[in-house]
């Protein structure tokens, strides 16, 4: 699909460019167009949300405004939004939000206030083309954009494409303006665009250049485009280089950014996107405002960063802790007192709190429940699959709900009781021995996440079965998870999947090789980005190189493909 | 339908003794209970004989008692309305600009129709002593208590806006519940060293403010186990000693000062007009609920001002749109006032009042003095 994509930008387009190089830019910026040829295309990547976002943030800095849509990325069934990133397209409808964000920045940017920092030059008349100028401009920016210095064509024909804006609107900044906005609107700055070199180490077979492994690595740990120091390294060859490869990947996870970049593998391990469409109903759950909704993901962020970042935990432990943030909005849910006027504060559940643990958090809880009502099968369907990567198959089209779904009934009072008499029928009680034994330890959580001692008055059994494992409640269900060979290996298995877009095809032996490298270093998440941002596997290409995207620019001389 | 009213009213006799029996939930083990106020208004109590020759004129009825009736009947017929509406807005100003509302003082008006029932709202405030105040009258209140002291509610209680009907306070009991929801004026109770619900002869009460709004929910009902933060300015931190008899709260005499904001702008925008509850020889009378939650009345010394700030503030929008004759208002304040007088011109300063309050379980982070000092 990838290889269909094509953009014809016919419009007065004109690029304008940073002469700042990102934040984190550390050298002189590069005015070179590439002179070589592009390398082999093999994997196309469509940008995230946070990615663009950050991107533009970290180019052009944090006060350009990003308004708009973004077309969801669709995640493959039991993968990664970061696989999905990998055969994902741009509809016309989502181009168009992208085109309205790209104008809207470009505006910004060459705005009276803010062209100074990205132009060193002058045009020699402002109402008139300068082809030098526009390349001083335009050339850095798309550096950065593209994460590769650009073309010699791509030079000429955004310059072109500068000048023209410039004669039909009069104003040298509105064609530059423009001329960015097609850049923003490129393939090249929409997808992470992977090229491949041949493998030394592999006869005939393929691994990612220099430049490719500079996005792989900037976007899996700060989940951000390159920085200057990150580019230069590639263009000097250094990432294909093991050892300089681990130096600098190593001083990248030992940065603050480490932070973006776990938050964002996270988000897409734990689904957070479902975020954006949870509902609850008002009359059953009052107290589910929507501060309480904006706040719940953030808290179960809050706590995977300050475990296995800040505190430099170990991934097993974020399953038992009972450290966790908490903000006003939700003391009530919590039934805890918030020291803090504003913002988040650091909290601690008591010893004996059911509370501990990731598990134990309002989002995952609530995301995990119906909308008037817990669910158990949910729960349990969202352990498995999501922190043990086991998935579960879809119930059947006709299965008879009318047992789990009464939840006012005097006869069976308890989501356990409904569920057992849902479970006479054999089909159904396949599945719900997968699921159920771990989602109904944490029973005493309502449909929001909110603590009940009982349900319809009757008293909640929360025991619990995991890997021939008997327990109680939530945290019972979280010691188990942490003592299980099964939870290590599928965070190693998904941090691959995440770095690389890929699923692994050798049924397990690799995520097996991460989590014993992950073991030796006391599951700390710092080692597990090291690892597979350095393994020799990750950059290797075992599929089918793709064609090169086909771009459609009006140049002096006709149309560049 | 009668039957049903019938039916009603003996189920909720039967019920009442069966609430009152239920058992106070303990105390937490560090003694510390904390509650943000969901309801803070004036206490209303619409007795039947309260208002026997009719509810406080507007400004238009008292227009047109300055007419001759056959004045006031031709300004009545209705091709006369604009201009009857032309002289009685026009009745509202004054010299140089000044308005009844803004300036009542300053309009020789006789004071409107008053309280004339017996029964009110209240709490016992000068002990039957009265030594610095005006003389007074007291009322009773609703379960018998003698020696009332709520010459504000004679004063104000047969204003439309406070009285209301049919049981249901008037808007001014809307309007300032609607400001605690909005937090425009967040008021907070934290109660330390307390032993039991029941009886405690010695707790330790802060009364104050808090910058937090109120944490709602999705009907704008006040969350319970939600955390405010007392103000940081010691003003609007009243300490008091209270003193817990069976499972009411009461608290000795002292001055309470809690700042107020009258307005609002857009839903979450404060940008009222900032005045003041100044109340002395104040005291709370709170009853805990098996809930957990607190309800029953606080009661002080207001300014006369202070009682008619929300017409005061509205200024001439108060008279020509509410109808206020605030200049009658005034008039009315002034001489029921009964507290504070002035050794010079006799005057009381200040008027009786009783505030009907609830409140329910909250977390309270107090800001004691010493913490502010450090932090600035």
């Amino acid at each position: 699909m990838i290889r269909a994509l094509s953009l014809i930008v016919a419009l007065g387009l004109t690029a304008c460019s940073a002469e700042k190089a990102p934040h984190s830019a550390s050298a002189e910026p590069s005015f070179a167009p590439l002179k070589e040829p592009l390398g082999q295309i093999v994997t196309m990547r469509r940008l995230t949300e946070a990615q663009y976002r950050n991107s533009i943030a970290d180019i052009f800095g944090p006060d350009i405004r990003v308004a708009g849509r973004f077309e969801p990325i669709v995640r493959p069934v039991h993968e990664l939004i970061a696989t999905g990133a990998a055969s994902s397209t741009i509809s016309p409808a989502g181009l168009e939000q992208f085109d309205a964000m790209a104008r809207a920045i470009a505006a910004q940017i060459f705005d009276a206030d803010h062209r100074a920092q990205f132009m060193d030059c002058a045009p020699r008349d402002a109402a008139a083309p300068d082809p030098d100028c526009a390349a001083r401009v335009l050339v850095p920016v798309g550096r950065y954009l593209f994460r590769r210095p650009m073309t010699q064509e791509e030079v000429a024909a955004y310059v072109m494409m500068a000048g023209k804006a410039t004669e039909s609107s009069g104003s040298f900044h509105k064609g530059l303006e423009l001329g960015l906005a097609a850049m923003l609107v490129s393939p090249h700055f929409l997808y992470v665009v992977e090229s491949a070199e041949p493998d030394p180490e592999s006869l005939g077979g393929l691994r990612l250049d220099n430049l490719a492994r500079a996005s792989r690595l900037s976007f899996l740990m700060w989940n951000t485009t390159p920085n200057e120091a990150l580019l230069k390294a590639a263009e000097q060859g250094q990432l294909t280089d093991p050892a300089q490869l681990a130096a600098i990947a190593g001083r990248m996870v030992r940065s603050p950014r480490l932070e973006d970049g776990v938050r964002a593998f996270f988000a897409d391990m734990l689904l957070f996107e479902k975020f954006d469409e949870m509902a609850k109903d008002q009359i059953v759950y009052p107290r589910f405002n929507p501060d309480v909704a904006s706040a719940l993901s953030e808290q179960m962020l809050r706590m995977i960063v300050d475990q296995l970042v800040t505190q430099k935990g170990d991934y097993r432990d974020l399953f038992t802790t009972r450290r966790t943030f908490i903000n006003r909005a939700l003391g009530p849910l919590y039934q805890a007192k918030v020291t803090s006027t504003q913002g988040w504060v650091p909290y601690e559940f008591a010893l004996g709190d059911d509370r501990a643990g990731l598990l134990g958090q309002a989002g995952f809880l609530a995301l995990y429940a119906h909308s008037g009502r817990s669910s158990p099968t949910l729960r349990g369907r969202a352990v498995r699959e999501l922190l043990l990567c086991q998935p579960v198959p879809n119930p059947p089209g006709n299965v008879n709900f009318t047992a789990v779904q009464d939840v006012t009934s005097t006869a069976m009072p308890t989501a356990k009781m409904r569920l057992t008499a849902h479970n006479s029928d054999p089909v159904c009680a396949a599945c719900h021995r997968i699921t159920d034994p771990l989602g109904l330890p944490l029973e005493k959580f309502d449909g929001i996440g909110a603590f009940r001692p009982r349900e319809n008055g009757a008293p909640i059994d929360t025991a619990g079965l995991f890997e021939g494992v008997a327990f109680q409640g939530n945290v019972g269900l979280g010691k188990a998870l942490a003592a299980s060979k099964s939870t290590t290996e599928c965070v190693a298995g998904r941090a691959f999947q995440y770095a690389t877009g890929r699923v692994p095809e050798d049924n397990g032996g690799l995520a097996g090789g991460i989590e014993q490298d992950f073991a030796k270093d006391g599951y700390r998440i710092a080692s597990l980005f090291l690892r597979v941002a350095t393994m020799p596997q990750a950059y290797r290409i075992a599929a089918t190189p793709l064609a090169a995207p086909q771009i459609a620019m009006t140049t002096r001389t006709g149309v560049h493909p | 339908m009668i039957a049903y009213r019938i039916a009603a009213l003996c189920t909720a006799s039967f019920l009442a003794p069966i609430a009152q029996a239920q058992a106070l939930p303990a105390p937490p083990a560090n003694g510390e209970l904390g509650f943000v106020f969901t309801h803070f208004a004036p206490a209303i109590h619409q007795g039947a004989q309260d208002c026997p020759d009719g509810l406080a004129a507007t400004l238009r009825e008292n227009y047109l008692q300055t007419q001759a009736p056959a004045e006031r009947l031709r300004l009545l017929e209705k091709p006369n309305e604009a201009e009857l509406t032309k002289r009685w807005t026009g009745y509202a100003f004054g010299p140089q600009g000044t308005n009844i509302c803004t300036h009542p003082a300053l309009f020789d008006r006789p004071p409107q129709r008053i309280v004339q029932g017996k029964v009110a709202q209240g709490l016992d405030l000068d002990e039957g002593a009265d030594a610095d105040g005006c003389g007074h009258e007291p009322f009773t209140s609703p379960t018998g208590q003698t020696g009332v002291d709520n010459q504000t509610w004679r004063a104000m209680g047969c204003v439309r806006t406070w009285r209301g009907v049919d049981g249901t306070g008037g808007d001014i009991v809307r309007g300032l519940t609607q400001f605690l929801v909005s937090g425009e004026h967040t008021q907070v109770l934290l109660l330390t060293g307390v032993d039991s619900l029941q009886d405690d002869p010695d707790v330790s009460v802060i009364y104050a403010n808090s910058e937090d709004r109120a944490v709602v929910d999705s009907k704008q009902n006040f969350m319970r186990d939600a955390s405010y933060t007392v103000v940081a300015n010691a003003q609007h931190r009243n300490v008091l000693k209270g003193r817990i008899v069976d499972g009411v709260l009461m608290t000795d005499p002292a001055q309470i000062r809690l700042r107020q904001t009258w307005g609002q702008g857009s839903e979450r925008d404060i940008r009222g007009k900032r005045t003041e509850y100044d109340m002395t020889k104040a005291r709370l009378r709170l009853t805990f609920q098996p809930d957990g939650s607190l309800k029953g009345l606080v009661g002080g010394y207001q300014p006369i001002w202070d009682i008619m700030a929300s017409a005061s503030i509205g200024g001439e929008g108060a008279a020509t749109t509410a109808g206020y004759d605030c200049a009658a208002m005034y008039a009315a304040l002034k001489k029921l006032a009964d507290g504070d007088r002035d050794p010079a011109t006799g005057q009381c300063r200040r008027i009786s009042s009783a505030m009907e309050a609830g409140a329910i379980p909250a977390f309270v982070n107090d800001t004691p003095p010493a913490t502010k000092v450090a932090q600035q």
